[in-house]
């Protein structure tokens, strides 16, 4: 038979009919539908993640000093979210940011998953044995030279368990090179000390202030522990006490002030001492003050003849009658408080703020009173006993410290990182062998970073014990990688102004994700395979196992609770002079010279969208950070910096313009945002950006302002306390 | 004028006696072409088509339900339980078999695979899931079973009762199993609640018991 | 559904109180799988359901000053439901559910024509330029209780829905059909450092977000508390989202005034 277009036609019909009369079309239609919904055909495929039993698992960040307890809900062996732990006596459930990102940091490409090894200049992966005995034969070599004292270790965390065990290995090693970062905290304590006969660590009851005069301090940028001063101003704003904020930028905490009162960058003192000299002049001052000590004497005369009124206002840029009610309102307040620290105050003040402050407070009769501030012993509950040491060592620890701390030039400082980096640059041949950096970023986090990378660079051996690809393990010889924070085991003394200090414990929320280690283990492996006296100083199996012989009697309650309250550590530091006794000639020492601002000068800030420490921040958190901040254009991630507009019209250059900003010791191209909320003549920068390691979504965008601003020793602590620096404008 | 017509009526003066034939011959073929499309689309679209769409696979382990219910003291619960923040724990997990399971129970064949290749080696049984939603459909056991009071078979059917696992169909185009449009692929003649369990099911329940076909979210995300 | 009341949620972001420091943006982008790019500097890609804004009085140094406002989806429940972006979509991706005023977003529905980001007066709906890429090993930290999103659709805040559906399995399982107060809190609120946003159902008289609010459902939700204002008000899309502040300014700013108009707040 012949298929002629009649019949072929008829062939379509019946089959158009049979088709229609099975489910076919139907079915096909709804399954196609179905599958173009799907991720299925994509090359990426996305599924709705595998559901599983939920579970929490609670423990402390240990981001920032701030201490925060957080609860982390897991599906099945996943992490998912972290969320803040109720009823924390930290944060009672809030937590920020970065606290928030954690599992980005957790699962993130930045990991460092296994051991590495830098080879002709890129790291290859080496077991860890292969890296243990690597690094305990070129320790060994040094010991056996008579160079022990030239091993150095910069540690994070210089005050917990982790810590003093590198500070044990290094003594029991030989070497009297452990070096911590100094913080806000031992800037406070010293000025204290000084002042009031015996230092301690500042705790604020901020929860019961009623009058808040913040010097830079960024109440609500990062200060303190941040969860707790967001608590505290809520509160504030409930019960109508008043923040004040002194500050050259309307930053965040400015802008949430009941007052903001702008200030030339660098002469918060000046205005704290112009304050002081109108609460005494106008008899102000708390009852207990004795007027008749000669100290305070000193002080009154000083304040008489070099901070009147008029002075202060022609250095500070506050005006007179602005003065008179600012000092008027903290002095008439019920319980007032002044602070200082500049930014999130993660390095230290200047002896000169820190008393300046200080003596306002006890003008106020704020210390030791509630709502005011109270000189805590920091916690103290590691007593090990002290190693046994060799003869190499007892010899090698009679070498003086490399960074100078603790001689008779710098005699309060404990540790002075940026010291150590001058001394290394500043022979042909580095005086520092080796140096193992713990949980720490110090390439990125000291100042002038230029010069930090070059004394690295001149260190023979490098060791990054880092769970991060951060810029300091970038420039390590070796690489050995740490659990991360949610994975480990680590005691967490928290200070940060909390008004009872405490420790916290991070507990492990989940197992190792890569073939990683606790610090802690990883130290005391290298001591078992040096051996000698350097084992015999870790009798412990286990990093657990130390930890837990440590905390003692109090494991039970820090494991299950998560912290342990001051009530049961050692009792606070109340042997001090009486704050009315105070001794101000310190301060008077300090105060005869009045700090010089520059034409133009360059800040950094902090806030919360960017991690100004050690820690990156993560894709989530850079993805908060708004365009006038930092932007892409022409396959180059610019950073803005803040100028107003009479600022721009001095220097000639307009909002949006790309331009050179030059200092001393670097520069660096910035674009403009012209903006109202920053005083004349200063610049200020994000603090934070400009990583060169970590990952995509992080480096390589903005300037690390760090690369800008160099070390200010402090007169008295020794301690670098840069804050701004004088810088240039130029159009690029 | 119109030379469509001419020509057509030119055609027919011509060939009247040969065109009764053809005529006749031609609608056969038609009749006939349009029965062959007819049953060659009705064979495609009722046997070859379900025959192509789903692929069969068999369970990792036999299963006797029935055999089961007599051993435990809560019904199917007693398996497949709900957890405390009210989530569903679905298909037991191996830890739970093993409560009894620790070691072969009986020496039939499927109790010796199941302890040796998934109990001695601590591996999860890969069961495959016959009422398996799509992964974007959220369903609350606990609204349907603690709060409606219906029990496990209106959606799942007298599988308590079973002996033996069936066979395991899975959409080749969607990737889902087969019970969610049902063995009817008309999806017209369902005869027990539990036949499909496509959205229109769930919409059809929701619309007779609550009044409401319900809001997108009540079973998206 | 079987329930007594239908419920309206809402929250009341106190920006007074707001830092503007970005925790709310975070927690929802890791509560709801949100994903993220290597950059993500320019803003009209960058998807973020909870947005932070920045608001300036344009005035010149030193009275120059700053508010932040957080801008989740509004929830906007028009009259009887006729929300903006669920008006106009041609396929049903979105619907105003009556019992809990949520607007919902189904990803799989959706087939990314954007009518509702045309229709939506807040910005809040976001398109998926690209399908969503996590770095290797980080998939592992998304959540099973939220689709992600492929590329073509719109996605935007649910107000954490999924917690209230836990909320909701747990309180069947405890043999309730009622939630307390603090349940069901979405993301961004549990997270917020500054407690500053108060979320709950706006029909509840004892919830705080309604004694803060005083919603008149006779006209519309609008506040009866004259320090809270909506975004928008005149538009009347009838939102849930409340803030209140202080300050005259921040509150002026919140709908389009027009030079020398009167004092906002007077409806």
């Amino acid at each position: 038979m012949k298929i002629d277009r009649r019949s072929f036609l008829a062939l379509v019909a019946g089959g158009a009919v049979g088709t229609a009369l099975t489910p076919l079309p139907l079915k096909l239609t709804d399954d196609l539908s179905i599958w173009t919904q799907s991720f299925r055909y994509m090359p990426n495929e996305v599924p709705v993640p595998p559901d599983g039993a939920v579970s929490t698992a609670e423990s402390v960040c240990t981001l920032c000093p701030g201490g925060c307890g957080i609860s982390v809900r897991k599906i099945d062996n996943r992490a998912v979210k972290i969320e803040g732990q109720e009823g924390h006596p930290v944060n009672h459930g809030g937590i920020c940011t970065l606290g928030l990102a954690g599992l980005q940091l957790l699962y993130g490409p930045w990991r460092i998953k296994k051991p590495l090894k830098k080879e002709n200049g890129t790291f290859k992966a080496v077991s860890w044995d292969q890296a243990l005995t690597d690094i305990a034969g070129k320790l060994n070599d040094l010991r056996n030279n008579d160079k022990a004292a030239t091993v150095a270790g910069i540690a994070g965390n210089g005050n917990n368990t982790t810590g003093r065990l590198l500070q044990r290995f290094l003594t029991a090693f030989g070497s009297p090179n452990y070096v911590t970062l100094p913080s806000s905290d031992d800037a406070m304590a010293l000025a204290a000390g000084k002042m009031l006969g015996k230092s301690g660590i500042p705790a604020y009851d901020f929860e019961n202030s009623t009058y808040v005069l913040s010097f830079s301090a960024g109440v609500l940028d990062g200060w303190g522990s941040p969860v707790r001063m967001f608590q505290a101003n809520s509160s504030w704003k409930d019960n109508g006490a008043k923040l004040v904020q002194v500050d050259a930028r309307l930053s965040n905490t400015a802008a949430k002030a009941d007052t903001w009162v702008p200030i030339k960058p660098g002469t918060e003192a000046v205005l704290a001492l112009g304050l002081a000299n109108i609460i005494i002049r106008d008899g102000m001052q708390a009852a207990a003050i004795e007027t008749n000590s000669p100290s305070f004497g000193a002080f009154r005369k000083l304040l008489n003849e070099k901070y009147s009124p008029k002075d202060v206002a022609n250095a500070t840029g506050v005006d007179v009658p602005k003065l008179e009610k600012l000092a008027r309102a903290f002095a008439k307040a019920s319980r007032p408080v002044a602070i200082c620290g500049n930014g999130s105050a993660q390095d230290p003040v200047s002896s000169l703020d820190a008393m300046a402050v200080l003596s306002l407070n006890a003008l106020a009769g704020s210390i030791n009173r509630s709502g005011g501030i109270r000189l805590a012993a920091a916690p103290d509950y590691i007593n090990w006993p002290a190693p046994e040491l060799d003869a190499v060592a007892e010899k090698s620890l009679d070498t003086p410290r490399l960074d100078g701390a603790g001689t008779a030039e710098y005699r309060d400082a404990a540790s002075l990182p940026h010291r150590l980096i001058q001394k290394v640059n500043s022979k042909a041949q580095s005086p520092v062998q080796a140096l193992f950096v713990c949980d720490a970023n110090p390439v990125f986090t000291l100042r002038d970073s230029q010069n930090v990378k070059t004394a690295f660079e001149k260190i023979p051996l490098v060791v990054s014990l880092s769970a991060y690809m951060d810029d300091t393990a970038a420039q390590a010889d070796y690489i050995l990688p740490l659990h991360s924070y949610l994975e480990r085991y680590e005691d967490f003394p928290t200070t940060a102004g909390l008004a009872k200090p405490m420790v916290g414990l991070a507990r492990p929320v989940i197992k190792p994700v890569f073939d990683t280690k606790h610090p802690g283990d990883v130290l005391i492996a290298l001591a078992n395979a040096l051996g000698g006296a350097v084992a015999g100083a870790f009798p412990w199996g286990t990093y657990k196992d130390c930890l837990k012989e440590t905390l003692a009697d109090n494991w039970g309650t820090i494991s299950s609770k998560g912290y342990l309250a001051q009530s049961t550590l050692a009792t606070a530091a109340e042997a001090m002079a009486p704050a009315g006794q105070m001794d101000f000639s310190a301060l008077v020492k300090l105060a005869e010279a009045k700090p010089q601002v520059p034409e133009l000068t360059l800040i950094p800030y902090d806030c919360m969208r960017i991690s100004g420490g050690s820690i990156g921040t993560p894709p989530f958190v850079i993805k908060t950070v708004a365009d006038t901040v930092l932007k892409k254009a022409n396959k180059k991630t610019d950073v803005f910096i803040e100028i107003n507009e009479v600022t721009a019209k001095k220097f000639k250059v307009k909002d949006g313009q790309s331009v050179i900003l030059e200092t001393p010791v670097g520069k660096a191209q910035v674009k403009i945002n012209q903006t109202e909320g920053i005083a004349n003549d200063v610049i200020a920068m994000p603090r934070g950006l400009g990583h060169a390691a970590f990952d995509d979504y992080l480096a390589d965008k903005g300037v690390n302002i760090n690369t800008l601003v160099a070390p200010v020793e402090d007169p008295v602590s020794g301690f670098d306390v840069a804050w701004g620096i004088k810088a240039q404008l130029t159009k690029a | 004028m119109n030379t469509t017509d001419d020509k057509s009526k030119h055609v027919a003066d011509g060939e009247t006696g040969a065109m009764n034939l053809a005529e006749d011959k031609g609608l056969l073929a038609v009749i006939l072409s349009f029965l062959v499309g007819l049953v060659i689309s009705l064979a495609i679209g009722w046997v070859v088509y379900p025959a192509l769409l789903y692929s069969e696979q068999e369970q990792p382990v036999q299963f006797d339900h029935d055999l089961h219910m007599y051993e435990v003291s809560d019904g199917c619960e007693s398996c497949h339980f709900f957890r405390e923040d009210g989530t569903f724990a679905g298909v037991p997990t191996l830890a739970q078999c093993m409560d009894c399971h620790d070691s072969a129970l009986g020496d039939t064949e499927e109790e010796l695979k199941f302890v040796e290749e998934y109990v001695e080696q601590e591996k999860e049984v890969p069961w495959l899931i016959y009422s398996k939603q799509p992964d974007c459909v959220f369903f609350s056991h606990a609204a349907h079973v603690k709060k409606a009071g219906m029990s496990c078979e209106e959606c799942h059917g007298p599988v308590g009762t079973s002996t033996s696992l069936k066979t395991y169909q899975e959409n080749r185009i969607t990737g889902y199993s087969r019970d969610i449009w049902g063995e009817d692929l008309t999806g017209v003649f369902k005869k027990h609640s539990w036949d499909s369990m496509k959205m229109d099911d769930c919409a059809r329940c929701h619309k007779r018991e609550t009044g409401s076909k319900g809001a997108c979210f009540q079973c998206h995300k | 559904m079987n329930q007594n009341h239908s419920k309206k949620f809402g929250m009341v972001i106190d920006l007074d109180k707001c830092t503007g420091c970005g925790s709310c943006m975070v927690a929802c982008m890791s509560e709801n799988n949100v994903p993220f790019k290597v950059d993500e500097s320019n803003k009209l890609d960058s998807i973020t359901w909870m947005r932070v804004y920045k608001l300036t009085n344009g005035k010149p140094f030193p009275d120059a000053e700053i508010c932040y406002l957080p801008r989740p989806c509004m929830q906007c429940e028009g009259e009887h439901g006729h929300s903006p972006c669920v008006s106009v979509c041609p396929a049903v991706a979105t619907d105003y559910d009556h019992t809990t005023g949520i607007v919902s977003q189904i990803p799989t529905r959706c087939f990314g024509c954007r009518y509702c980001m045309a229709a939506c007066p807040y910005h809040a709906r976001y398109f998926n330029w690209w399908d969503p890429v996590w770095p290797e090993g980080m998939k592992k930290s998304l959540s099973p209780n939220v689709s992600p999103r492929m590329r073509g659709v719109v996605e935007k805040c649910t107000f954490c829905f999924h917690r209230y559906q836990s909320a909701m399995e747990r309180a069947y399982v405890e043999n309730r059909d009622t939630l307390e107060e603090e349940e069901y809190q979405t993301a961004c609120t549990q997270a917020c450092p500054a407690g500053a946003i108060i979320f709950g159902d706006l029909n509840n008289e004892d919830h705080a977000v309604t004694k803060i609010a005083q919603p008149d459902h006779h006209h519309g939700g609008r506040p009866k508390n004259p320090q809270v204002f909506r975004l928008l008000e005149r538009l009347g899309t009838n939102p849930k989202v409340y803030y209140k502040s202080s300050k005259e300014w921040v509150r002026r700013k919140g709908d389009n005034y027009v030079a020398g108009e009167g004092k906002p707040g007077k409806h």
